[in-house]
């Protein structure tokens, strides 16, 4: 353990924030699907992935800026949630086991496609500004801020305020929320609780299209990469508590922000390590996680 | 009391015994019935049953690579190079006048499987030989099924310190140098650099894997031993991504010189990590990265420039079959000569090798090719190579720059077609 100098503290902490923000934007469709199927979409990391490679060859291919390829994958990756919740997923409902089965073997098929289509090399999305920063002085310390991650962090904020006010504003957010709330209750109510989990599904791979469009411009990727990405956001809705988008919001900045310090304070090796000991402390004193709500099964 | 605990404690041996046992046969009969996803034929079905008799098929060489996940890349080079080199010995009257088949497994950059599948090779496929797969993570476990059943492990990218020191005699690394002797073209050349453009400080930020490792070991006993002070050691495992804390931290510290242990997709995170924290060294080497012209770069662009590396071959050597290899890889692959990767030509190297050793003993016996393979002297694309008594090679790397749009060799001495940069431009 070393103490680095404030200059350099300061600098990875403000990194390690919008850094926290872009696996926000990864993580909500998670927690949003986890909330209303009560399933853990294992193929998330791989529709991330999926997205990236969507982003990475309309840059190769077009030139077309991931900012702004975001307006095809979004609603590319919005109706293939929704076929695969429609015809896939809701086959197996009540099951949770067999969802994480099959969201599982998703990840695999998704993983072998875009191998084949893509190489395993790895990629990643190298604009003409991906070197840029904004360079703040602030008396004796220097902030550097990458224009792809203080974008991505941006990105972030305005998925995460439409799905805000999808679920606070509109009726199909009402039903959402109702639906996460109480399945059967909702049913009783008239909400059409099928539409509902197509719908939710749809709207969570928009934004792991997002995501994806940040991850793209962030960081290397291959088809493999999803196993990675997938146990660290399924850490962040654990933290965050299952289910909660304010908590998953929460979780990733605090996940961010640990990565970043812990890697200089201690060792980049030990780094995930400090995340891992939030989350096993949080879970001793709040099993349901940090903005989580105790559920009752029936 | 005291012989029933002793009952319980064997008991509980026994039956460990009994699942490590079950365990380990499962692990290596379990791929045998799954069909690997090798294009391969099958080994041709060999009727004869007569087994004392030379059989007249072809000379079978089996091969377990990493084709899929983390090192696919390099993998996948290595299989095009054992597979331009087998067409290249077939078109060309075979080895000892039969011909030659190739059996290739993937093994996901997996050590477990890796070693299921050689056990796979030679027990039930029963190939003539076995060659090595990428990379020392996975040549070191592999080569120990190899050593068991006997057979010569001539293999093209285990360099990595710990390959050696098993006491096993039949490894064979069919490339100029071991792997922790890579980066000594470039450490001469920094030592030996004039005093206004030596650096006076390093930092070494390494992937956790045993070749980079070894590398960077080399590079630190070398430049420490000529008074280069080292600021920053930093170790990250395989599947770091993000490279900013490390680049933060390097940045503050801003070492003349850095030094990265790295494949492909770390050394592009690390430069452009670097490229955001502000950091410009004046000196940079990268152990794998650079060596892959395309990838490399298509991920960092004009930064490039200035960046050094070791390697052992490039297309427009002068060696032997080195202008065949070329020729054949273009055309059953296609593609830019520069493109070529270097892991190609290692492959190649490796069948050069198996091939003149087997030519010299006359006959498929592993055990007098590995004693032949421990004396001779063989051609290959990356020059004359032989082998010390524990399979070292006894040559040396070459030291690359990247100058405009590709990579110029600058070293070692005479080998150099162009003149270093120095310092390294701004990136």
């Amino acid at each position: 353990m070393h103490l680095p100098s404030w200059n350099v503290l300061i600098q990875v902490a403000v990194i390690g924030i919008l850094t926290g923000g872009v696996y926000a934007l990864m993580a909500t469709g998670l927690t949003l699907i986890f909330g209303v199927m009560r399933v853990i979409n294992i193929a998330h990391g791989a529709f991330l992935i999926l997205s990236a490679y969507i982003s990475y060859w309309m840059f190769t291919a077009y030139g077309l800026d991931p900012f702004l390829s975001v307006i095809v994958s979004v609603p590319l990756l919005f109706v293939i949630g929704l076929i695969f919740q429609r015809y896939v997923l809701s086959r197996v409902q009540g099951d949770p086991g067999l969802g994480v089965l099959l969201t599982f073997a998703m990840a695999l098929t998704l993983e072998g496609l875009m191998g084949s289509l893509w190489e395993s090399t790895g990629r990643s999305v190298r604009t003409a500004y991906t070197s840029n920063v904004f360079v703040i002085e602030l008396s004796d310390i220097t902030l550097r801020l990458p224009w792809v991650r203080v974008g991505g962090l941006v990105a972030a904020v305005i998925a995460l305020l439409s799905i805000f006010l999808i679920l606070s504003r509109t009726n199909l957010g009402r039903a959402i929320r109702a639906t996460i709330q109480n399945r059967s209750a909702a049913q009783l109510m008239g909400v059409n609780v099928e539409r509902v989990q197509a719908m939710t599904f749809g709207i969570s791979l928009g934004t792991v299209a997002a995501g994806g469009a940040m991850f793209s411009l962030i960081w290397t990727f291959n088809s493999g990469s999803h196993e990675e990405w997938i146990s660290k956001m399924l850490s962040i809705i654990v933290l965050g508590g299952m289910g909660s988008l304010p908590g998953a919001f929460l979780a990733a900045i605090i996940m961010g922000l640990a990565e970043s310090v812990a890697a200089v304070v201690m060792s980049s090796y030990l780094s995930p390590i400090v995340f891992y000991l939030i989350l096993f402390i949080t879970l001793i004193f709040r099993p349901q996680g940090l903005l989580g709500v105790k559920v009752r099964e029936e | 009391m005291k012989s029933n605990f002793w009952k319980l404690m064997i008991s509980i041996v026994l039956v460990s015994l009994l699942i490590t046992a079950c365990g380990g046969q499962a692990a290596t009969e379990a791929p045998a019935p799954v069909e690997p996803a090798a294009p391969a034929e099958e080994p041709a079905e060999e009727p004869t049953e007569a087994p004392m008799e030379e059989p007249a098929g072809p000379i079978t060489i089996g091969a377990s690579l990493p084709l899929t996940g983390r090192m696919s890349e390099p993998g996948t080079a290595a299989k095009q190079g054992y597979e331009v080199w087998a067409a290249f010995v077939n078109a060309n009257g075979g080895i000892l006048g039969r011909q030659v088949e190739l059996t290739i497994i993937d093994n996901a950059s997996d050590q477990d499987t890796a070693v299921a599948d050689y056990e796979k090779l030679i027990t039930v496929d029963e190939v003539d030989f076995v060659v090595g797969p990428f990379s020392s993570f996975l040549v070191i476990p592999t080569s120990e099924v190899a050593a068991r059943y006997g057979y010569a492990f001539v293999e093209p990218a285990g360099g990595a310190p710990d390959v050696f020191n098993r006491g096993l005699t039949n490894i064979f690394f069919a490339q100029p140098a071991p792997g922790d002797e890579q980066a000594i073209p470039f450490t001469d050349f920094v030592i030996a650099l004039p005093d206004d453009t030596r650096p006076t400080t390093f930092a070494v930020v390494s992937q956790d894997d045993p070749f980079t490792i070894g590398v960077m070991d080399g590079v630190k006993d070398a430049l420490t031993a000529a008074g280069i002070e080292l600021v920053f050691d930093e170790i990250y495992a395989p599947e770091t991504t993000d490279f900013s804390a490390i680049a933060i931290q390097v940045a503050d510290l801003d070492p003349d010189l850095i030094v990265g242990g790295t494949q492909l997709e770390d050394t592009i995170g690390q430069i452009r990590a670097y490229q955001d924290a502000g950091y410009q060294p004046r000196l940079a080497f990268f152990t794998t990265g650079p060596s892959l012209p395309g990838p490399f770069r298509e991920g960092v662009g004009e930064a490039t420039e200035g960046v050094f590396a070791a390697i052992s071959w490039f297309p427009e050597a002068e060696e032997y079959q080195n202008a065949d290899m070329v020729a054949g890889y273009l055309e059953m692959f296609g593609g830019e000569m520069g493109d070529i990767p270097e892991d190609v030509a290692n492959a190649f190297t490796v069948g050069q090798v198996l091939q003149q050793g087997v030519e010299a003993v006359g006959s498929v016996d592993n055990a007098a090719l590995i004693e032949e393979l421990h004396q001779g002297t063989y051609q290959t694309v990356v020059g004359p190579l032989s082998f010390n008594e524990l399979g070292q090679p006894q040559g040396t790397f070459m030291l690359l720059q990247w100058q405009g749009d590709t990579f110029a060799i600058v070293g070692p001495g005479e080998r150099a077609r162009a003149e270093p940069i120095v310092p390294k431009p701004s990136w």
